[in-house]
């Protein structure tokens, strides 16, 4: 397997308030990466600096063999790195059809293709293209998210907590279509607050804590672990 | 009588409505009211004079190169101004939005002194129609700025780049992460937003009189128009203009025109008591 994103020694944070203090992590070809850990641990600021929002102080991030570290943002999702936001992922005064437009603005060509492509994976956003984003349920709102980032064709997706805020029934919905993407060749680093679902839905997960890599291994083998069960699944 | 009124409010309303437009896209886009859009409208009316009167141009092409005069002011201001300030507090930028229009003002008034000013243009003669005197100049006026609302709404909801100024007022973090150039965003929408207010003050010229307080008389008709009609909404500046101008015209069949300022402020104080999302509103 050759490295997709390759993290060594990752140091970021706001100001001089550092969050990340030595990251390391690593991503496969089409590999289902799930990153646990407590809230402050610094899993939203890790996305956010790989997708070029935040500018690393140290450390490297090499993704598909090209150093990323310091990127912009636009030269990130160009290289095929595409990065979900948690909150506020999709344009909520523009419609559907306008998201997904969005979504795509660095792809080239077959754009139109590509619309269909998304819509036949979330039918329930086909009847709703004239509609505004701001106007869909919670649910439709992170699939419409998932949507627009699949509009550039990536080879990597950084979804933050994509299952959060949603009904149960919803969230294995999100969960099933994470892994229909993956069925695709699409790589993808999940934090996930839902970390038994995640980890059972990953092939490797990555414990996060004060912003250092603690664990890492298989995400069956991380859920049965005694210490990580006590310390961040709640026992 | 009154029915002229309602006509004389339609065509003011027409000019504020360009102005309306573009203070209104540019503060849900740069997230601050920027009231140097008032000295954008001076510095049309008097870049079309220049080229009225000073090069003997006729004033419609005096309007188009005020066009690309205003344009361009506005861009320089939001290099030298706004942008290295992008960072700081709405409060901060709209404080120096007013600098730059005392600057932008006295400039202008350095340079043209403090009289009042006309433009060169043949003398037409009113029509009457339906008991309504109709001056020719009005007709202009109210179908260019029609033509400029529709090619400004097109631009907006049917163009690429239209989308994505759109989608950076609504959502400049996600637009960043999408790869939308913002900054190249906030240029052209800086251009377009330069562009409506000049030609808006060529138009003002043209039915007033031209003076380097032209545009500052005009500010609060605007900001209320553009409350009024709901920050970042294009047809709501435009719907917000049009009631703003007759309210202000009909207005002064009660209230004594000295007063016809305070008409605006009156609006501006309803609307934020009442419905502070404006017309178009109600999405926060």
């Amino acid at each position: 397997m050759t490295a997709l994103l390759e993290i060594e020694d990752l140091h970021a944070g706001y100001g001089d308030h550092e969050i990340l203090r030595g990251v390391g992590l690593r991503v496969d070809e089409g590999e289902i990466v799930t990153i646990i850990g407590p809230n402050g641990a610094g899993k939203s600021t890790l996305l956010k600096t790989l997708a070029g929002l935040i500018r690393p102080t140290a450390g490297s991030i090499s993704f598909r063999g090209r150093t990323l570290a310091g990127a912009r943002p636009d030269a990130v999702i160009r290289l095929g790195l595409c990065y979900v936001p948690q909150e506020a992922n999709v344009f909520g005064a523009l419609s559907v059809e306008e998201n997904l437009a969005m979504g795509g603005w660095v792809a080239s060509g077959a754009r139109e293709a590509r619309v269909r492509e998304v819509l036949e994976l979330f039918p329930a956003l086909a009847g709703r293209r004239r509609q505004r984003a701001g106007s869909l349920s919670g649910g439709e709102r992170q699939m419409l998210a998932l949507g627009m980032a699949l509009m550039v064709e990536p080879a990597l997706l950084l979804l933050d907590e994509p299952s959060a805020g949603l009904a149960p029934a919803l969230q294995r919905l999100i969960f099933d279509r994470v892994r229909e993407i993956n069925a695709r060749g699409i790589g993808i680093v999940l934090v996930e607050q839902n970390a038994r679902e995640s980890l059972r839905l990953c092939r490797r997960g990555y414990v996060l804590a004060m912003g250092r890599t603690q664990a890492e291994g298989p995400g069956t083998a991380l859920l049965e672990d005694a210490d990580i069960r006590r310390l961040y699944l709640g026992g | 009588m009154s029915a002229q009124y309602l006509f004389n409010g339609i065509v003011t309303g027409g000019i504020l409505a360009l102005p309306a437009v573009a203070f209104s896209l540019l503060w849900k886009l740069l997230r601050f009211p920027n009231f140097a859009v008032s000295a954008y409208l001076t510095v049309g009316a008097f870049a079309a004079l220049t080229a009225n009167r000073g090069l003997g141009w006729p004033l419609a092409s005096a309007w188009l190169g005020a066009l690309a005069v205003t344009a361009l002011v506005a861009w320089l201001v939001d290099r030298v101004t706004f942008r290295p300030m992008r960072a700081r507090r709405p409060f901060s930028l709209a404080i120096a939005s007013i600098g730059v229009t005392f600057v932008l003002e006295n400039v202008i008034r350095f340079v043209w002194g403090n009289d009042f000013r006309a433009y060169d243009v043949p003398v037409t003669r009113a029509m009457t129609w339906a008991g309504l005197r109709i001056g020719r100049e009005q007709l202009d006026i109210l179908g260019v700025a029609v033509a400029l609302m529709l090619l400004a709404q097109i631009f907006l909801t049917r163009t690429r780049l239209g989308i994505a100024m759109r989608a950076t007022a609504d959502n400049p973090p996600l637009a960043t992460v999408k790869g939308v150039p913002t900054e190249r965003v906030i240029g052209l929408a800086t251009l377009g937003g330069g562009a409506l207010a000049g030609g808006a003050g060529v138009f003002l010229g043209l039915d007033t009189s031209i003076d380097p307080l032209l545009g500052a008389g005009l500010i609060i008709s605007v900001f209320a128009a553009a409350i009024l009609g709901g920050i970042g909404s294009a047809p709501g500046a435009l719907a917000g203009a049009l009631i703003v101008g007759i309210v202000e015209e009909v207005g002064t069949l009660v209230i004594p025109p000295t007063y016809k300022s305070a008409i605006g402020f009156f609006i501006i104080l309803v609307v934020l008591l009442v419905r502070p999302t404006g017309l178009a509103g109600a999405r926060t």
